[in-house]
């Protein structure tokens, strides 16, 4: 098995399941954490990964096919994604990024149509192969039909944007409202366009004009 | 520009009065404070802490710059913190680098606190461009510098992890900061008592975990047990983040500064954390990990060195100031 990531709360290996390339996400114990609360917190998010991707999937998100969960190892294997990150493809350069980020709106729009806020949508957790854009790491996902949710989802996405692709950000972001709008439909996407604003203007020292 | 330059630095965005000479080739001269201290069980009140910072600023600038053995006459420039901040202290730092400016005929700078946290840190560990941990009573924030300014990669979205504790501490009857005595206390207990973990995305949340550590303390939990298990969940959620920004920036190099960096149990788990990303842990010193003039003389000194300063008539302070909004000619031109 060989270790293809090394993320902030789990390790990806690469191997065959059946014959097919897949990966193996085993959140490992964090030692920094308190045993009780580190076996809790894994447990939980590897149970509700495996059933949101189950649900995404349901909604038309294309998520990868689950192939097998065990909850005593927190370990989910699942099918293996030839893509790269779209971190990744933002940052090369010449690159025109509209298109795809259009794309990367309608996943989450559709995502958000079926009632789950994926909690931790940064570039990294977004691949693109042949199929287009793939969704992956729901540890953090919840069902949630909220404004406010389906907020908080965009404001990371915005955040990330500044963050790791800033000089890009404003045309990336615009063009994955449109995509967003165009599943949602544009009053919702207004609605949770205006929830995110309300939700900067709540960080601290942000200006209030 | 001539070489070796000299910068009086003031800060007084919340308890601390300080001030600092710094000095580009010999870096820190002096770091004096005088610190408000609040009635048993309260917090700062602005005003109060205005008022004592008022009293103490005269004699704190001139300790500052007599054990710096500079003459007020080699001072090139008068930087203060212009924010953010409560208002009425900081108001109080601005009234005396206005006064000081215009009494040696020197330029005025304007120095963001938060990046003065983080440009002393940098210069005092050695540390280049690192991931950065914010943690005070004013931020909780994961930065990193990209493309000429310091961005934010997560931060708390409502209580800082100072006010946490802040919060707990005054709930048992403490004044503030009561960081240190929680600390004293949580290293008296191994009981875990469960409490809400909150993390979005990259973002952490203390609001829920406060009110019910307030609730354990009411029923009369034992205060070690409740300091132990809020600083257990509390810190675990600021690592988690801190490893989910470490895992997407690839950085090999973390810094951790501001008033709460000086707590060892959070060292000891981004110890923990940082070697499993075969990185680098920076911690700021405990003398300079709290609010002080060194942070706002040594960045002020590095804006100054760029040009950057600011005419009496406009050193407005400015209490919302994020870092993320401010240039930083110093680390484009590098």
């Amino acid at each position: 098995m060989k270790l293809v990531y090394r993320g902030a709360e789990a390790d990806i290996y690469s191997d065959e399941w059946a014959g097919e390339g897949a990966i193996f996400k085993f959140r490992k114990p964090l030692p920094y954490r308190h045993p009780e609360l580190d076996a809790e917190i894994r447990a939980q998010r590897t149970v509700r990964e495996a059933e949101i991707i189950h649900d995404a999937k349901a909604a038309g998100v294309n998520a990868p096919s689950l192939y097998y969960v065990s909850q005593p190892e927190s370990l989910i294997v699942m099918e293996e994604i030839e893509g790269p990150r779209l971190k990744s493809l933002l940052s090369t350069p010449g690159r025109d990024p509209a298109a795809i980020s259009f794309d990367f709106g309608v996943a989450v729009g559709r995502l958000h149509r079926g009632g789950i806020m994926h909690g931790d949508l940064t570039t990294s957790n977004v691949l693109v192969d042949q199929a287009g854009v793939r969704m992956i790491d729901f540890g953090l996902s919840a069902h949630s039909i909220k404004v406010e949710d389906h907020a908080v989802d965009l404001r990371l996405i915005k955040e990330t944007l500044a963050g790791a692709h800033s000089k890009i950000a404003v045309v990336v972001m615009a063009s994955f409202m449109k995509g967003y709008a165009s599943e949602v439909g544009e009053a919702r996407a207004k609605t949770v366009g205006r929830k995110l604003v309300e939700i900067e203007r709540r960080g601290r020292y942000a200006r209030l004009e | 520009m001539r070489r070796n330059l000299c910068v009086l630095g003031i800060e007084s965005t919340a308890h601390t009065f300080s001030a600092s000479v710094a000095k580009e080739n010999e870096k820190l001269l002096s770091d004096v404070k005088d610190v408000y201290v609040p009635p048993e069980g309260s917090g700062i009140h602005p005003t109060e802490a205005a008022k004592h910072h008022a009293l103490v600023a005269a004699k704190v600038i001139k300790e500052a710059l007599s054990a710096s053995g500079v003459k007020a006459g080699d001072i090139d420039a008068v930087a203060y913190a212009m924010g953010p901040g409560l208002g009425p202290c900081l108001r109080v730092g601005a009234v005396s680098a206005r006064t000081m400016a215009l009494a040696l005929g020197k330029p005025l700078v304007p120095v963001n606190h938060a990046i003065g946290h983080i440009e002393l840190g940098c210069m005092l560990t050695g540390a280049k461009s690192p991931l950065v941990l914010l943690i005070s009573g004013g931020h909780t924030m994961v930065i990193s510098c990209s493309a000429g300014m310091w961005r934010v990669l997560g931060e708390t979205l409502d209580l800082t992890l100072g006010q946490l504790l802040d919060q707990l501490g005054r709930h048992f009857g403490y004044s503030s900061p009561c960081g240190r005595r929680i600390e004293e206390a949580a290293s008296r207990s191994h009981r875990y008592l469960r409490l809400p973990y909150t993390v979005k995305g990259n973002d952490v949340s203390f609001s829920g975990l406060i009110t019910a550590a307030k609730r354990l303390v009411d029923v009369g939990e034992p205060f070690e047990d409740v300091c132990f298990s809020v600083q257990e969940s509390a810190f675990a959620t600021t690592v988690e983040v801190t490893e989910r920004a470490l895992a997407f920036t690839g950085s090999k190099e973390v810094m951790v500064v501001g008033g709460v960096a000086a707590n060892k149990r959070l060292s000891e788990m981004l110890n923990v954390m940082v070697e499993r990303h075969s990185a680098r842990l920076s911690v700021v010193p405990l003398r300079y990990s709290g609010d002080c003039g060194a942070q706002i003389a040594w960045t002020g000194l590095l804006a100054f060195k760029e040009g950057v300063t600011i005419p009496v008539e406009k050193s407005l302070i400015r209490q919302s100031w994020r870092l993320d909004t401010v240039p930083l000619p110093w680390r484009t031109a590098a």
